[in-house]
């Protein structure tokens, strides 16, 4: 239980980290436990909605996920654990980004990935080429208008970048 | 070792790289010449975008009249038809299958004319600028530059200038692994033109009378400056561009909204009040762009840009309010 914490609170290194959800793969006990550090976060901060996924997503990653995943280390270590459940809840959240993010843990920070682009067929909802699109209901669609218009991607290309925006709202298409 | 992996990793070939080599400096000149390029040229073209396994092909038109104002429109060719109009600072998108009009107009404070100074001077701390090379894009010679991150936070890009005016022909963005995630490629572009009203403006202006219209605008001309929040830890690189209350279209509360930029990439923050219905999803994605939706006590928190979702969830997930104004 401590070191179900320590890891959502990323306070372990890269081996304790393995240890750690190699049993969470195994033990249904310490799924549960998972999953009860998150309602508990969630209900702190009250964020039950949009975390009550989370856990689950992690739960999902580490059936498909035969790789060591290395821990959020530099950033996490310098959160403080001031309130155990929020700071549990906030590295969840790192978590899932790396789960997703970062399939062979030993690549340096400054060099890309070296893997051919096959190497990454995760199927969670969370890893980046296969996240879920913007949900067709166009309500994001005038954020990334109004986000358009200062991102430099706009100085460079002019209008063209648009299209995302206008790609997001059909959801007629089926896209 | 690591940049010619890098290079590898975005398609480039080393020894094109070796044959040409030069400075960072005019690898960022070039992209103040793309900048200023597509604000100022006449143009009229076929572009294609690409993102994951969808194509998609638009016209469009960009003048610029003796006055100076900057007039734009965006079709698109494939699917249902949809139009983007710039007029100088309003952009209007036309949605005829949903009858919808939105309209984005800026204060009157242009960002980003060209690039500022103060952001593209740190803009090598975070990307290798190199140049690579000559290529042909639309019928035209174009030179190659690269941004090759140095870190996670951001993606990489590559452009490939028209040779003589600079006009950005291709656009690639690359993810942490260097693979591809969109491209914008002209496959047909004619430079220079006289400039024409009619050819830049909405098919749908006369017809759309009786269709939603949704408005946003910044306020930031007389809201001006804080709105409280703030980033409790700065992601390196990333530099608070501009931060406003304002309306959001389909938004009946005022919307507060932060953008940071490393110079090249941009994350935005937009915070309201909990809506009624709340997105499906926390973490999404519009081509190269990342959405990650969060609460904060009785606020949802939208970042979103064209950066690694690492990026839009470390900003998303160090916001606090610190008050000051009001929310």
């Amino acid at each position: 239980m401590e070191q179900i914490s320590a890891m959502m609170d990323g306070e372990l290194d890269e081996a304790q980290m393995a240890r750690q959800l190699a049993r969470l793969r195994t033990e249904p006990g310490l799924q549960e436990s998972w999953g009860t550090f998150h309602v508990i976060g969630d209900a702190l901060r009250g964020e039950r909605r949009l975390s009550d996924t989370l856990a689950r997503q992690v739960l999902e990653k580490l059936e498909v996920e035969p790789t060591v995943l290395a821990p959020r280390r530099t950033a996490a270590k310098r959160m403080r654990t001031y309130v155990l459940s929020a700071a549990a809840s906030l590295s969840a959240v790192a978590l899932v980004g790396w789960l997703a993010f970062f399939n062979s843990p030993l690549v340096p920070q400054t060099q890309i990935a070296t893997a051919p682009p096959k190497a990454a067929p995760s199927v969670t909802a969370v890893s980046a080429p296969q996240i879920s699109n913007v949900p067709s209901d166009g309500t994001m669609n005038e954020y990334l208008i109004a986000h358009q218009e200062y991102s430099p991607s706009t100085a460079i290309q002019g209008l063209a970048p648009y299209i995302r925006t206008v790609s997001g709202s059909q959801p007629a298409t089926g896209r | 070792m690591k940049g010619a992996w890098s290079l590898v990793a975005l398609g480039l070939s080393l020894p094109a790289w070796s044959a040409e080599p030069s400075g960072p400096e005019d690898g960022l000149s070039w992209l103040r010449i793309m900048a200023s390029a597509s604000r100022q040229l006449n143009y009229t073209g076929t572009f294609v975008y690409r993102h994951g396994n969808e194509t998609e092909a638009s016209r469009i038109v960009h003048f610029v009249n003796e006055a100076g104002g900057e007039f734009e429109k965006l079709e698109t060719l494939d699917g249902p038809p949809r139009e983007v109009i710039r007029t100088n600072d309003q952009v209007t998108c036309y949605l005829p299958s949903t009858k919808t009009i939105l309209i984005e107009k800026r204060s009157a404070r242009r960002f980003p004319v060209l690039f500022p100074v103060e952001l593209t001077s740190s803009l090598t701390d975070h990307y290798e600028v190199r140049q690579t090379g000559m290529d042909r894009a639309a019928g035209y010679d174009c030179r190659i530059v690269a941004l090759v991150p140095k870190d996670r936070l951001r993606y990489g890009h590559q452009f490939c200038a028209e040779a003589s005016s600079g006009l950005p022909l291709r656009a690639k963005t690359f993810n942490e692994k260097g693979v591809l995630l969109e491209s914008f490629a002209f496959t047909e572009l004619r430079l220079g033109g006289k400039f024409d009203r009619d050819q830049v403006k909405s098919a749908y202006a006369a017809k759309s009378q009786d269709w939603k219209v949704g408005r946003s605008a910044s306020r930031s001309t007389d809201r001006p400056g804080r709105t409280g929040w703030v980033l409790a830890n700065e992601l390196p690189g990333f530099r608070k561009l501009t931060e406003s209350q304002r309306s959001i279209a389909g938004r009946q509360a005022t919307v507060s909204h932060l953008v940071y930029s490393d110079g090249l990439a941009a994350v935005s923050v937009f915070i309201e009040p909990l809506p009624k219905t709340m997105p499906t999803r926390n973490l999404s994605h519009q081509g190269a762009v990342n959405i990650y939706v969060r609460l904060v006590s009785d606020y949802m928190v939208t970042a979103l840009g064209e950066v690694p979702a690492e990026t839009v969830m470390r900003i998303a997930n160090s916001l606090e309010y610190r008050g000051g104004t009001g929310r």
